[in-house]
């Protein structure tokens, strides 16, 4: 997003913090106006329009599949169906508006979006007519919307979907060089497989339709997240935070702040940080740190700023998003690195697969010796999570590299926990410990950023080489 | 510690998590944001309420935000115990 787009935002977000009644449907025309609005240029320009709609229909029919008998009722639906509508066929009516500088004008014809809309407003309708099924569907729904995902998280997979899009509608093949790029699908994708698995064992309360799209496309989080859960979500959707002075400060400063980290120091940091170019020219290890460090500053930055710049905005509306980030690089061992990096995704992977395999596996009539199950579970977890971010070697690396460190970590402390010798045991050694784990654990997250950052795991070999003095 | 669940709890978590028998956890002294139980042993934690106490913790509630400390999560037990 651009300072431009997020100031946008801010006012509209103000402006829905302060109307006194239609809350949930002003949220729901502003996420439905932002998916097509913040939805980068592609292959063929029609995908502008195509792919926000994907998004809508995807969770349009998840809504449908995971809707409870006193939640689907017209009356309760109608307003926001319209709305999800209108924008949409408003949207494809810029071909007429030509709005250049808000949307692309060159949006399919109005008869085919129609269509699109009549044919899924019908699937929606026998899915909520057919609730025998059910069951299948929400299973198959499940594999779906993972299929999407490693679709396009999958370069080479991306690349052949692209290509053969170019071909079909006769574009620039220059264009080819451009590989899809879905807005959001990510953590839309996410939420959507939470709001299932909870549907499944029977945990998902009833939502209306513009409830289930304020969480699943909630403007100021769909793009970078957090990832927070559709209770809580819709507690404060229902009965949103008031906005005293305070608050009002505190939601500036987060977006001033987020501002700052992101559009500032990210963004100068990015000049000196670690990349391919860099990486295959720089001789000196001592430059190779910098360039490092200066990578694991950029990320957490950016990163971070995101996520201050959508609480702030979503404390504007009444309502409070979970936080993402609580000072990672200041934690004295890897465990609570990860209790406070992207928690709100590391929290999914614990809920949907790290609690339930390791539940299991500790349940089973003759369960594994535990430093065996640590192993399974945390390596794949933290491999899931890599793949999370792109299915490539470098990702997969990366999840590699912290699943061992925490297998490491853990077996240490078991070790360590009776063995702890006296001296170690007073407050000055506990602080020079204390001090010594967090500059350990800083600088095996930095290097674990080799294998997320350089996209070819042998120049992230390389790097390692380099910084090492080894080359 | 006087309450039943929190001396259970107390001394489940000293003794099969930390393996420090004996050793004390004041009722308020964090668990999970401070590193001291990790995710594995939560897990651990969740089947040992689930069988002592017969309340169910669900895969979503393991976390800091539901609870932190003994007594949050003495807490949460009797409120579903009272269900």
């Amino acid at each position: 997003m651009t300072i431009l787009q997020i100031a946008l935002l801010v006012i509209l977000a103000i402006i829905i913090g302060q109307i006194p009644r239609g809350r949930q449907l002003g949220m729901l025309a502003i996420s439905t106006f932002a998916i097509f609005w913040l939805q980068p240029s592609e292959p063929f320009v029609t995908l502008l329009f195509w792919l926000p709609v994907a998004t809508l229909a995807i969770t349009l029919l998840c809504w449908a599949l995971t809707s409870s008998p006193e939640s689907r009722v017209w009356g309760k639906n109608w307003s926001a169906a319209a709305i999800l509508v209108s924008i949409t066929l408003l949207m494809d009516l810029n071909r007429v508006f030509k709005f250049e500088q808000i949307y692309t004008s060159r949006t399919p014809i109005l008869e085919l979006a129609l269509a699109v809309v009549f044919g899924l407003a019908v699937i929606t309708m026998l899915i909520i007519r057919w609730q025998k099924g059910s069951h299948f569907f929400q299973a198959a729904a499940l594999a779906a919307i993972i299929l999407i995902f490693v679709i396009i998280k999958t370069p080479g997979l991306i690349h052949m979907v692209s290509g053969y899009l170019v071909n079909l509608r006769g574009a620039d093949p220059a264009d080819k060089t451009t590989p899809l790029t879905w807005l959001g699908y990510s953590y839309i994708a996410f939420r959507l497989l939470h709001t299932i698995r909870d549907k499944q064992s029977g945990r998902l309360p009833p939502l209306t339709i513009a409830e289930y799209f304020d969480y699943a496309i909630f403007f100021p989080s769909f793009t970078a997240g957090p990832i927070d859960r559709v209770e809580r979500f819709v507690k404060e959707l229902k009965a949103p935070l008031p906005l005293a002075n305070d608050d009002w400060v505190d939601s500036g400063t987060r977006l001033l702040v987020g501002m700052f980290k992101k559009f500032v120091v990210a963004d100068l940091l990015a000049f000196i940080s670690l990349s391919n170019v860099l990486v295959t020219q720089v001789k000196s290890a001592g430059w190779m740190w910098v360039f490092l460090y200066a990578y694991a500053f950029q990320i957490y930055f950016d990163f971070s700023g995101y996520t201050d710049i959508a609480i702030g905005m979503g404390r504007l509306m009444g309502i409070r998003l979970p936080e993402n980030f609580n000072a990672p690089y200041l934690k004295s061992n890897l465990t609570q690195f990860w209790n406070s990096w992207h928690m709100s995704l590391t929290q999914w992977f614990r809920t949907y697969y790290f609690n339930p395999i390791t539940r299991a596996m500790r349940s089973a009539k003759r369960p594994l010796p535990v430093w065996v199950i640590i192993f399974i579970t945390q390596i794949s977890t933290f491999v899931l999570i890599g793949l999370w971010h792109g299915v490539t070697a470098g990702f997969a690396i990366w999840g590699l590299w912290h699943g061992v460190g925490l297998f490491v970590q853990n077996r240490w402390s078991e070790f360590i926990r009776t063995r702890v010798p006296v001296w170690a045991q007073t407050q000055t050694s506990q602080k020079v410990l204390g001090a010594l784990g967090v500059f350990l654990t800083f600088n095996y997250v930095a290097l674990g950023w080799l294998f997320f950052n350089l996209a070819d795991p042998a120049i992230a070999w390389l790097a390692m080489k380099k910084l090492f003095g080894v080359l | 510690m006087d309450d039943p669940i929190m001396a259970a709890l107390e001394e489940y978590i000293s003794t099969k998590i930390l393996k420090q028998p004996g050793r004390k956890i004041s009722p308020d002294e964090t668990l999970i944001s401070s590193g001291m139980i990790d995710s594995f042993s939560l897990v651990d934690l969740a089947l040992f309420v689930e069988d002592t106490f017969n309340v169910r913790i669900d895969d979503a509630e393991l976390n800091a935000q539901t609870f932190n400390n003994l007594n949050e999560l003495a807490a949460l037990i009797e409120s579903r115990r009272k269900k």
